[in-house]
């Protein structure tokens, strides 16, 4: 089979895909009393001929697609991450227990790898307590990572609400960053750096499993663990490296999320975004490439959620459907080319 | 033929990655201030925008904004009012706030208590629109075009808690809240010390979700009062009926908060803390659209109670429970507060430990009280500082 054989029906695939979803949407939307016409009219221009909207999309997409990567990299494996969420919280708390630690004296670059170290590093360590738990007592790892969400969420609410809390009059949150442990912006822009990490991840996870010894032995090991086994495969450390490294792809997303966008913790710190970007890498297969894809798709319809709102006085809950719609039909399509291949 | 594949891509990709990486630079230089003006801050303003935190359906916080901006349409039939729901308390709501700003919207309402930030950040990069953000306090110098405004809910939440202390069985009442806020801990102290002085044994349990509206942790908690014999709930949550319902289901009471919910417990009712934004935003538009706001009452931490006499908070109808006594009680009270030495915290007020915190015969005002960081004698829950 040929590349361009079989890029061109994908592609009409995603587009009918997306077609059918926005078909089956303006149903809803004219039960609602909205003309379909127009409120894709009000989200095409509010969001992709609005140039602060474009940027907004590539700043949503950054922690996305990290946050997909930390799915797709275990996936590989075999394991399913569903702990994107507690893990990118835990890495934005690194994160910013880094920039207490160090204060305001530390330089801006330095202060910056300090806190991606951290990050990177506490994310790794979280998810690797789901792997441990996996080696050790046998627990199912889409399990534990779900239920270790709930429980970052404790410590970032005890840490803003005790140690970190900047005032005691005040909504529970931590100081704002000083400016030099805030991302820097894309010149003439208001994208911060964090797409470009995540691009850079992209092609990284990229060679990391599909161009290294460990990237075969992952899959090898996700595919038939007991023929990987008994082969000489090290299973467990490779479930705990693949498990950790995803970990660390989320730490990482929670310090982009936190240094691009928030600069403080809050209680409601990037709610849903480890369970979007899980969505985004089953849209995307779990393939790198595609990623990007499906974290471009998820980001604008967020932004886009705002004009059905605005525009079409539509409930804020419709872009919601509209996302449900669009995933189910990728999905659909996608199972049915696997058929079609077999 | 997977391999040829995969080298473009990442060619591709490198290539993409190299030329965003060449456009890099620091973050100093491009926070450029938008639109100079000639005009006052939002004068004239044809599009009004209001942000919530919550749906407009809420039986609660956010149904009051909403109800609020429909009067706004019908005072100003000129005006296009933009409402978005479910906004979060983070960066996200300066996104939509900047939506509404290209549409138009000079005026923005900035209605949950943790828009704050977001909304000093969209006035500061747009000096021509003025942002107003709904129970907070601006604690650094006031920019030309923000304020903040409130009514002093805590004054009808004392008068609640008459009647929660008169009806009360067990001594104990139990408060669901989400944060806290001053402006919560103001509420719950003035429940408290409302039931107080018709019961001084009363105690007031406090349980906190950490959400605004979270119907699961809300449930959680109302069961978790209940089970400790609490026999009147109450609640400082955006969308009320799910506390409600779980009170009425145990044959417990419950004071309401933001709306009359007297519907959802007919047999538990007491009363509640009922608001009504309407006359307050019809001032506030009014201003704008005139070029006021700047140095106006508005353009500042303002705030209404009774004893100004134009309190958006008022109290909920009464249950079938409350008697003529206790709704005597009240009446007294609140003729009281609304004088020069009537308040919920009139000294001496003593905290959880016995200190006294405000000494006898002090009435503090109503930017005090809006910086309360205590529970009083009497409240049981640690305040986490």
């Amino acid at each position: 089979m040929s590349t361009v054989q079989t890029a061109a029906p994908v592609a009409l695939r995603w587009v009918g895909a997306l077609a059918a979803a926005l078909v089956i949407f303006s149903i809803l939307l004219m039960t609602k009393g909205a003309n379909p016409i127009d409120a894709y009219q009000g989200m095409w221009q509010s969001t992709f001929q609005r140039s602060r909207s474009i940027e907004e999309i590539f700043i949503q997409m950054s922690p996305l697609v990290l946050g997909a990567l930390a799915v797709a990299v275990p996936a590989r494996a075999g394991l399913t991450n569903v702990g994107g969420e507690g893990q990118i919280i835990i890495g934005a708390v690194a994160a910013c227990g880094m920039f207490l630690l160090l204060g305001d004296g530390a330089s801006g670059g330095l202060i910056l790898v300090a806190m991606l170290v951290a990050s990177v590093v506490a994310g790794a360590l979280w998810a690797g307590l789901a792997a441990a738990l996996r080696l050790v007592a046998g627990v199912n790892e889409a399990i534990s990572t779900l239920l270790l969400n709930f429980v970052a969420l404790d410590v970032l609410l005890f840490l803003i609400y005790q140690p970190w809390r900047e005032s005691p009059v005040g909504q529970p949150a931590t100081r704002e960053l000083v400016d030099v442990a805030k991302l820097p912006v894309i010149s003439g822009t208001k994208v911060h750096i964090g797409i470009v990490v995540a691009v850079v991840m992209v092609v990284v996870v990229h060679l990391l499993i599909n161009r290294t010894r460990w990237g075969f032995r992952i899959s090898v090991a996700g595919g038939n663990s007991e023929a990987a086994r008994r082969s000489g495969l090290k299973v467990s450390m490779l479930v705990l490296s693949a498990l950790m490294i995803g970990g660390a792809l989320a730490g990482l997303a929670g310090m982009i999320h936190f240094a691009g966008v928030e600069y403080k913790l809050r209680p409601g710190f990037g709610s849903q975004l480890g369970y979007t970007s899980f969505l985004a890498c089953w849209m995307a297969r779990h393939q790198p490439f595609p990623i990007l894809v499906a974290a471009f798709v998820f980001a604008s319809l967020s932004v886009a959620g705002d004009s059905l709102q605005l525009d079409s006085g539509l409930p804020a809950a419709s872009v919601n459907v509209l996302t449900a719609l669009i995933l189910i039909a990728v999905l659909g399509f996608t199972t049915m080319r696997k058929k079609a291949n077999a | 033929m997977f391999t040829r594949k995969s080298s473009v891509r990442v060619a591709v990709s490198a290539s993409v990655a190299a030329l965003v990486l060449a456009g890099c630079s620091s973050a100093t230089d491009s926070s450029s201030s938008s639109s100079e003006s000639d005009g006052a801050p939002g004068e004239g303003t044809t599009a009004v925008g209001f942000i919530m935190v919550g749906p407009k359906d809420d039986f609660g916080y956010n149904q009051a904004v909403y109800e609020g901006s429909e009067v706004i349409k019908e005072a100003f039939p000129d005006v296009e009012v933009l409402t978005a729901e479910n906004v979060p308390e983070d960066d996200t709501a300066a996104t939509t706030m900047e939506q509404m700003i290209d549409k138009g919207a000079k005026l923005i309402f900035a209605t949950s208590y943790g828009h704050l930030d977001a909304a000093l950040k969209v006035a500061e990069e747009h000096p021509d629109v003025v942002v107003v953000q709904q129970g907070n306090t601006i604690t650094t110098d006031i920019p030309d075009n923000a304020g903040t405004y409130f009514g002093t809910v805590y004054e009808p939440m004392y008068l609640a808690g008459i009647a929660a202390g008169a009806s009360t069985e067990s001594n104990k009442l139990g408060y669901v809240y989400a944060f806290p806020i001053p402006q919560t801990i103001a509420n719950i102290n003035a429940f408290e010390r409302g039931a107080q002085s018709v019961n001084p044994d009363v105690e007031t349990i406090t349980v906190s979700t950490s959400s605004w509206c979270d119907p699961g942790k809300q449930q959680a908690a109302a069961e978790s009062l209940l089970s400790q014999g609490v026999d009147v709930l109450t609640q400082h949550q955006d969308c009320t009926s799910t506390v409600i319902q779980a009170a009425e289901k145990a044959g417990a009471m419950t004071v309401g908060y933001h709306a009359d919910a007297s519907s959802l417990a007919p047999e538990g009712w007491l009363t509640g803390a009922v608001w009504d934004w309407g006359p307050l935003y019809t001032d506030i538009v009014q201003t704008v659209i005139d070029g006021d706001f700047v140095g106006s009452e508005y353009n500042d931490n303002f705030r209404v109670g009774y004893k100004t006499g134009t309190n958006p908070f008022v109290l909920a109808p009464y249950g079938p429970d409350v008697t003529d006594e206790t709704i005597a009680a009240i009446d007294e009270a609140q003729a009281l507060l609304g004088t020069d030495e009537g308040s919920p915290f009139v000294g001496p007020v003593l905290d959880q430990d016995g200190d006294t915190v405000i000494e006898d015969g002090v009435v503090p005002t109503y930017a005090e009280n809006d910086a309360m960081d205590f529970f009083v004698q009497g409240v049981v829950g640690n305040l986490a500082q």
